[in-house]
């Protein structure tokens, strides 16, 4: 498997720029041996098509042609053609009103927007290419064209795909990809609180905040990063696999023949996904609050003499965001395992106590390698979940204690992902957060790309599909 | 041999049926405490914090306050239960279609399509969250407008989310599809009279994980209202009770609240249990 | 390079425009206006002087006669917290009612806590309230942000004139005056529980009484407005400079003293006890003997303690150094800010709100409504006001509180990162005068660092 994936890469960029040479080469040879209307297609999109009485694709081409034009001299060339400086107009202030001048953040918002329609142009420019080359070897070898009716038709058919996937796809574009990319380019700008649109300009400042990520210097937040990364680890590792063993436990012992009223049982565990989390978190919070009732009662009943400091202590407040995900936690894995459980053959079991393998015996050598096999995928997406999880943090510390030994306001509960959130909401450094943001999904790939291929599952079956 | 086998096994159970019990009072603690300080009496105990379980003396008092009129609660409720409603509706329908396609259609760039998305799912969705804001402010569907914005974004980007019900597409036998085809029947006639009525668990369990989620959005939900009180949803205007000094003997209110929003979504939640199970069980082993 | 491979892509694509026939009015249109706005603004930026002149003149004419002015019409959105929406919905019929010049806006009053208000100002300033109300520790940020307009010339006048000298002083940043202040009572005085504390006078006496009865003291030792109770108590300094523009230019501390170490050894003492907790939210406090908090408590606290309800000055505490030192602190205020606007007209109506809202009659009126403790001079000196408990319990600890200048917002959370420090015990109780000292140093090196 390994060794051919370096072979495989090598193969993937060789058919890539070979699949480029060919897309240059049709679109060579479609000019020089097109007719006038092919030719004329190169400037007016579909008017091949239409001319040969396509006009339901002539006429979408044309209409996309159209759409572009005037989104781009009616809105979007205004903003890329300030994407090089984000800028330059200042506010102004005219006696007591204010003339607000450019604004950097819709300069890149909708210069990157611009890009990304060129880009489709592009591409739609090539469609329309390959349509009429297409259309013309039909004519050629004397076949007809299909009709508007069987072209729209189909939609509906051949082409289902297209009419199902039209919509969410460009949802996701719009809303997903050109956000992202906006982020990303954001992390190469200086837009913080200092320069904030549309009062005051930002503008591109390189690697400058990367550097500041990695300076370990007095100014500089790479000490910070590296715990806070450190401790976003630790607590992914820990939330996922302590709630993978004890939500497997409580499921083994629900599946248990002599335990009756199962789904009583589970129905109670299963109240904790069923409550939104901001009524049950923020309830626990209060609950272990120094002044809390936890505290409150054990010192009534005299157990402790003073409070037990669980979310302001470092340590304790790590450990009890541990032990309170346990509470979250476990019914899901419960869930999942009592039906893998099930799937488990009975005579397995049966042969093992034959054996007179113990109960520990018989779940380290069937049960364990089995749900291992099983949720390998299951067991990686709970950990990348658990790297960005959010809620659980935010809800019942906000990443607090802080301490003046860690830079940024971060906390020593604090996640990445609830770090990049402070500095977001409070603090406005969108330009750090989305270092942070980047960095977030880096470590996320790495440990996805590493993992993913040493799943045992993944080997045997192939990945995706 | 026989009766110690017996007796051993008499007292592991005992021992299962003690840890269950404890188990479940682990569990339930917390909403127990909810459910009573939602009941403890505002005007002879006040409305802060308090560090004993049992309130001395029980009344409406909060429930009654959220419905006087003083706070604009049964809006932010009929928000959320709008927003979940719609999300709902938008969502299962996306999903299946994407699903569908992914499942069942074999296009050029399929592959790519469902790389790229899985990258695009390991950013922080945080990230995005100023830029979808001021995006949405393009839009006018901000403050005054948030309620359609948010529903907006939660089913622009849902498509992302095809893996679960796309696994279970992968388990109706193709052959099916192939004999309907052979006998005529277009692909979208397959999908709407075949593939979704033989798809009523997952397409519930859909509908419920989508259901479920606009009841704790407090973050972006917070952004784009932005302090338009009208427009918020119960996490965003609740989170307020708590987490800000502007609002002094607001947490048995908060509890109350808490109450009323967890009572129906959880009803719902166990009466579709069985969907949900087979949805994440089949999501978790399918990956 | 890359532009230039956009504009030769563009003009290629321009001809194709031209033959498609889609270059009509519809997409021209547009440009035309894009490009009038920009000659406008290019325009503005030579004319800036000269306009400038021109509308001093014309706010003048404008402030005589605005009766007879046309004022146009539009909405103004107000921020203030949530539980003097309706307080404020009153004052502002009221305010119409007497100004029918103003009849073409509409205002709404929306619930936006003082905290929140500027972090949203902020963030987007555009689709911001053009009238909030906001503590005064946020108005560097603001200014900086451009969320904040200066006061007009004639009501700067009657603001200095009507209010106390630390209101006004709190409400400018360099010189210049940008807000409205509505409050002066954002200090912080000691509630307590008359059957548990004895005697209010000292903090150890406090603490005792309190481990006594089984009672939490409340301190917000994590924040950096309560924490300089003891800082300044001890005789320790901080206070910034800023410009016009709301930069902070200088920084005055010295935290890393002597004084500074008696104030923290003195903190690590307090969090020490079982007593102590740490929070100043009376509802979000159980089991409390007494509670370090400010006016607009007082109800709550009233409901609280019930009978035993009480207030005093803060106490004072005996130093390492052997002497006994006054707790001080922060007076803060409350102000109420315009946000800058492109209508001159609507600014107008702005100010003459934002001036309505801050006056005399309404800030006595907003006492006797809510409870808020007047910045007028002359609200003040009225019998209901003078006759507050909380208020006058304020009054006295005001005696040793240094008037809140402007501190940057990173101050706040440093200050916070010190108290949890103090709490967990990363700085440890039995820390020798050389720990102490370097923390300090540290603390003070990097709040220097925020002036530029």
């Amino acid at each position: 498997m390994k060794h051919s994936a370096a072979k495989r890469k090598k193969n993937v960029i060789a058919s890539f720029f070979e699949s480029i040479g060919q897309i240059f080469k049709n679109i060579g040879v479609t000019f020089v041996e097109g007719d006038i209307k092919t030719k004329l297609s190169f400037l007016i999109f579909g008017l091949g098509p239409i001319l040969r009485g396509q006009v339901l694709i002539g006429a979408a081409l044309l209409l996309l042609e159209a759409l572009f034009f005037c989104y781009m001299f009616g809105f979007g060339w205004q903003y890329l053609s300030k994407i090089t400086t984000l800028g330059t107009v200042a506010t102004q202030k005219v006696g007591r009103k204010t003339v607000y001048g450019d604004n950097s953040f819709l300069i890149l918002l909708f210069g990157v927007l611009s890009i990304f329609a060129i880009i489709a142009i592009l591409v739609i420019w090539y469609l329309n290419i390959q349509e009429n080359r297409k259309e013309e070897l039909l004519l050629k070898e004397g076949k007809r064209l299909p009709s508007n009716r069987t072209v729209f038709l189909s939609l509906f058919d051949k082409n289902f795909d297209k009419t199902l996937l039209a919509l969410p796809v460009t949802g996701i574009f719009v809303f997903t990809v050109l956000p992202i990319v906006f982020m990303i380019l954001v992390a190469f700008t200086n837009y913080d609180k200092n320069h904030q649109s549309p009062t005051n300009l930002f503008t591109w400042v390189g690697l400058e905040n990367f550097k500041n990520l990695v300076s370990f210097g007095k100014t500089g937040i790479g000490g910070t990063f590296v715990q806070v990364l450190a401790w976003t680890l630790v607590w992914a590792f820990f939330a996922t696999f302590i709630d993978y063993f004890l939500g497997l436990a409580v499921a083994m012992l629900i599946n248990k023949k002599e335990i009756k009223f199962k789904k009583l049982w589970r129905t109670i565990l299963v109240m904790t996904i069923a409550v939104p989390q901001f009524v049950s978190l923020l309830y626990v919070m209060k609950m272990f609050a120094n002044d809390g009732l936890i505290n409150g009662y054990l010192i009534k009943w005299g157990i402790i003499d003073s409070y037990i400091p669980f979310w302001t202590d470092p340590m304790l407040a790590r450990i009890t965001i541990i032990v309170v995900n346990i509470w979250i936690g476990i019914p899901y894995m419960m869930l999942i395992a009592t039906g893998l459980l099930m799937n488990i053959p009975e005579d397995l079991y049966e042969s093992a106590r034959i054996d007179g393998a113990s109960g520990w015996q018989m779940f380290r050598s069937i049960t364990l390698p089995y749900m291992l096999f099983v949720t390998g995928p299951f067991l990686l997406t709970q950990f990348t979940g658990n790297l960005n999880n959010f809620n659980v943090i935010y809800l019942l510390t906000q990443g607090k204690p802080q301490s003046m030994s860690l830079a940024e306001k971060a906390g020593y509960s604090d996640l990445l992902v609830t770090w990049l959130y402070k500095m977001t909401v409070n603090d406005t450094n969108y330009k750090m957060a989305a270092v942070i943001g980047i960095m977030v999904f880096v470590v996320t790939a790495v440990i996805t790309l590493v993992v993913y291929n040493m799943l045992p599952s993944v080997k045997d079956e192939e990945g995706f599909q | 041999m026989n009766k110690s086998y017996k007796t051993k096994r008499k007292i592991s159970t005992a021992i299962s049926y003690v840890l269950l019990v404890l188990i479940s009072i682990i569990w339930l603690f917390p909403f127990v405490g909810l459910v009573l300080q939602s009941f403890r009496s505002y005007k002879t105990e006040f409305g802060g914090m308090v560090d004993y379980l049992v309130p001395h003396s029980f009344s409406l008092d909060n429930y009654r306050f959220l419905f006087s009129g003083e706070t604009n609660f049964i809006l932010w409720y009929r928000n959320t239960l709008v927003i979940a409603f719609f999300v709902t509706i938008f969502q299962t329908i996306i999903v299946l279609c994407v699903s569908y396609a992914l499942s069942r259609m074999r296009f050029k760039g399929r592959t790519i399509l469902m790389r790229f998305w899985l990258v695009l799912g390991m950013f922080p969705g945080f990230l995005t969250m100023i830029c979808l804001y001021f995006l949405l402010k393009m839009l006018g569907l901000t403050q005054a407008g948030a309620v359609p914005g948010l529903i907006l974004v939660s089913i622009a980007s849902c498509g992302m989310g095809y893996y679960v019900c796309k696994g279970y597409f992968d388990t109706i036998p193709k052959a099916l599809d192939e004999a309907a085809r052979i006998d005529g029947a277009t692909r979208a006639r397959i999908f709407f009279t075949m593939t979704i009525p033989m798809s009523k668990p997952i397409i519930i369990y859909t509908a419920l994980v989508a259901f479920m989620a606009p009841w704790c959005d407090y973050v972006f939900a917070s952004y784009v209202a932005f302090g338009h009180d009208k427009s918020y949803n119960v996490a965003v205007a609740m989170t307020r009770w708590v987490w800000t000094n502007d609002y002094q003997g607001y947490f048995t209110r908060f509890c109350a609240g808490g109450v009323l929003i967890a009572v129906p979504v959880t009803l719902l939640f166990m009466f579709l249990q069985k969907y949900y199970v087979e949805g994440v069980t089949g999501g978790a082993v399918k990956g | 390079m890359k532009k230039k491979l956009v504009s030769v892509l563009l003009s290629a694509t321009m001809a194709a425009t031209m033959i498609a026939g889609c270059g009509g009015s519809k997409d021209t249109a547009p440009t035309q206006e894009a490009e009038a706005t920009e000659e406008t603004a290019e325009e503005t930026t030579e004319e800036t002087t000269e306009a400038a002149e021109e509308t001093t003149e014309a706010t003048e004419d404008a402030a005589a006669d605005t009766a007879d002015a046309d004022l146009g019409s539009g909405e103004i959105k107000v921020w203030v917290a949530d539980n003097v929406v309706d307080f404020t919905n009153e004052q502002i019929q009221k305010f119409m009612d007497e100004n029918s010049q103003y009849a073409g806006y509409t205002v709404t009053v929306e619930a936006v806590g003082e905290g929140d208000a500027a972090g949203n100002m902020i963030t987007d300033v555009e689709s911001g309230a053009d009238i909030y109300a906001f503590a005064q520790d946020q108005i560097a940020r603001l200014v900086t942000a451009g969320a904040l307009e200066v006061v007009e010339d004639n009501n700067a006048v009657a603001v200095e004139a009507d209010n106390d000298a630390g209101s006004v002083s709190a409400a400018k940043v360099g010189g210049t005056l940008y807000a409205y202040p509505i409050t002066s009572d954002n200090g912080y005085f000691l509630y307590y529980d008359k059957s548990v504390v004895t005697d209010p006078s000292t903090l150890e006496g406090i603490v005792a009484d309190c481990e006594a009865a089984g009672k939490n003291f409340y301190f917000e030792i994590n924040s950096g407005w309560y924490q300089t109770a003891f800082f300044f108590g001890a005789g320790a300094e901080l206070t910034y400079d800023t410009d016009d523009q709301g930069n902070f230019t200088t920084c005055n501390s010295t935290y890393a003293s002597d004084a500074g170490v008696v104030a923290l050894k003195k903190m690590i003492e307090l969090a020490g006890s079982k007593s102590f907790q740490n929070g100043s939210s009376l509802s979000n406090a159980t089991n409390v003997g007494a509670i370090v908090d400010g006016t607009w408590d007082a109800e709550a606290a009233k409901e609280v303690f019930g009978d035993n309800y009480a207030c005093a000055k803060l106490p004072t505490f005996e130093g390492a150094d052997g002497q006994t030192h006054q707790m001080s602190g922060f007076g803060g205020f409350k102000l109420l800010g315009v946000k800058p606007q492109d209508d001159e007209n609507k600014l107008a109506v702005c100010d003459a709100l934002a001036a309505y809202l801050s006056s005399e009659e309404v800030q006595l009126a907003r006492y006797n409504a809510v409870g808020w403790g007047p910045s007028n001079l002359k609200a003040q000196q009225a019998s209901e006001v003078q006759a507050d408990e909380a208020l006058s319990a304020l009054g006295e600890q005001l005696q040793y509180t240094i008037p809140q200048g402007q501190y940057p917002g990173d101050y706040w959370t440093l200050a916070t990162s010190l108290g949890d420090s103090i709490i967990s015990g990363e700085i440890a109780a039995d820390a020798d005068d050389d720990t102490l000292m370097q923390a300090l140093t540290d603390f003070q090196t990097t709040c220097e660092g925020y002036a530029q």
